[in-house]
């Protein structure tokens, strides 16, 4: 379980919309290493949505595989221990998996302490008052220790992100994944959301972040993803990457961006 | 000349007051005994309509354990034989002529397969004519009733579903949890004012002989061969019915609504 591990082997994924006029991915192929922080940037449409959203099966792939923890996940049966053929049971594979979204996506019928407790509680059927302190306590680290009894239409954009980072962080996922979690929220707001993240990369957290802010992509991301057109065109270290660009459309983009 | 309106009509009329109020319990009655019928229906039906139950799903997956792309098969494995009945039951209860439905419940499955006991409850209530009214009228609403259910659980945002199956919820945990919690909200106001519609809607049973406010106007005219002033007593009392309960409905909805701002 040492840092450098692969934890998800992706091979020649592919997802095709309207019987394959839409090539969303078009057979991406990477490894992802425990300890990684993977960046993914691309053009609008370039995939990296989709990309993410299949990792957790939130998109079923058209073709290719995705082993995590040793399971190919895009598989109706898996082998289980025994070697016999068993139905894949995606909702334990998805617990290892944290996800944030651009739009938090908190459940703003219930208070930010409900938000957080309700998985652990139904789906791990952690004790409600273990679940209570754990809450509290990342609460406290996020800086908001003293809003557990809030609903979500009461926080800022940045504090409602923090929140939703922290609640996937419950359920002691063995890898987050993060789809632009700064582009929904106001310039001033955005600070806030990365310091945590940038937290969550130093303690070793194994981390896919598709995001605009090269800032974050060069500081805290050890290896930087390309994407354009559902294919993965450039990977490298981020240094390298911004600095020295190989494929034209990468330069391209990045002169529009940087 | 005659007047459309003669005020000595309303006193020839008077003695008969007694079939209004009894007609008002019936169509009240009636209403509510068919919006819990309609509701259920319409759970069970939206159950169905939403369910992810695929017999032949083994089709859509090639022999490596993989979902196909496309083709004729992955279309059959995506046939959900209980949305299909839900969906056709729906449809024809929605395009057919509700006196139409009445008709065939009462002539066709209480005349013809089933026999109803005849006795009256209260005094006034016919039961035979009674129970093939609340029948007819909640298997009808409980066809607009599953639409408003459907809509309203497919009204929450797919973020929700999202956040909830991401952090390894199940879907029937989703359900319950996170989209029932907050569709219900949204659904409850259309569900009351369903039960305006039902009320005005009832008054066709009266051609099945169910002795409500309309049959009651019906019995006037027998005996009294005057047609306007009953009418109009009826209009009242359907009015006062139906005027107040949705303002009272509207008042909870804007109360509900300020209830997000929480
Ligand atoms: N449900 C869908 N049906 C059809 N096409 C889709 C669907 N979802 C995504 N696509 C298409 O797949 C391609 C990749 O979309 P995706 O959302 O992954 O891009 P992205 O890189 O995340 O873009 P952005 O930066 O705008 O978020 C786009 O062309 C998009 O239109
Ligand atoms: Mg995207």
């Amino acid at each position: 379980m040492a840092t450098g591990d692969k934890l998800i082997e992706v091979r020649d994924l592919k997802k095709y919309y309207n019987r394959g006029a839409i090539k969303a991915l078009d057979g991406i192929s990477v490894d992802i290493n425990r300890g990684d922080v993977a960046v993914v940037i691309g053009p609008s449409g370039s995939g990296k949505s989709t990309f993410l959203r299949s990792l957790n099966l939130m998109e079923e792939p058209t073709g290719g595989s995705i082993v995590f923890d040793g399971v190919d996940i895009t598989k109706k049966k898996v082998p289980d221990g025994s070697g016999k053929l068993v139905r894949l049971d995606i909702d334990r594979h998805r617990q290892k998996m944290g996800m944030v979204f651009q739009h938090f996506n908190l459940f703003p019928h219930m208070t930010i302490l409900q938000n957080m407790t309700l998985a652990p509680v139904q789906v791990r059927h952690m004790p409600q008052a273990q679940a209570e302190e754990k809450a509290n306590q990342l609460l406290k680290r996020v800086g908001l220790g003293d809003r557990a009894g809030a609903y979500p239409i009461q926080l800022s954009g940045g504090q409602k992100q923090r929140i939703a980072i922290v609640r996937a962080l419950m359920m002691e996922p063995e890898v987050m994944l993060f789809d632009e979690p700064t582009s929904a929220l106001d310039p001033e707001m955005v600070g806030e959301v990365l310091d945590v993240m940038k937290e969550l990369a130093h303690e070793g957290m194994t981390m896919v972040v598709v995001t605009h802010e090269m800032g974050f992509a060069r500081e805290v991301g050890n290896r930087v993803l390309f994407m354009a057109d559902g294919r993965l065109l450039e990977q490298n270290e981020p240094h390298a990457l911004f600095d020295h660009p190989q494929h034209p459309r990468l330069k391209d983009f990045l002169s529009k961006v940087l | 000349m005659e007047h459309f309106i003669q005020a000595e009509n309303f006193g020839k009329i008077a003695p008969y007051l007694t079939l209004f109020w009894q007609g008002t319990a019936v169509t009240v009655l009636m209403s509510l005994f068919t919006v819990v019928i309609g509701f259920l229906l319409a759970l069970l039906l939206a159950t169905m309509r939403l369910s992810r139950f695929c017999p032949l799903a083994f089709l859509g997956v090639d022999k490596e354990g993989r979902l196909r792309d496309g083709g004729v098969l992955l279309a059959v494995s995506r046939f959900n034989p209980l949305a299909f009945l839900a969906t056709a039951y729906v449809e024809i209860l929605r395009s057919t002529p509700v006196l139409v439905q009445v008709f065939i419940i009462y002539y066709g499955v209480f005349g013809a397969l089933v026999t109803l006991p005849k006795f009256t409850v209260l005094g006034f209530i016919k039961f035979e004519r009674f129970v093939p009214g609340i029948v007819a009228l909640g298997m009808n609403s409980g066809a607009y009733l599953c639409e408003i259910i459907r809509s309203g659980i497919q009204s929450i945002d797919g973020g929700q579903t999202e956040a909830s199956r991401s952090l390894g919820m199940t879907q029937m945990q989703t359900m319950r949890f996170i989209i029932l919690p907050q569709a219900i909200k949204n659904i409850l106001p259309a569900i009351a004012n369903e039960f305006v519609v039902i009320i005005k809607e009832s008054a066709i049973t009266y051609t099945i002989g169910v002795q409500d406010i309309m049959s009651a106007v019906n019995a006037v005219r027998g005996a009294t061969f005057i047609i306007i002033e009953p009418l109009l007593v009826a209009t009242a009392i359907y009015f006062c019915l139906c005027f107040p309960t949705s303002k009272i409905i509207a008042y909870f909805e804007r109360r509900m609504s300020r209830g997000d701002r929480r």
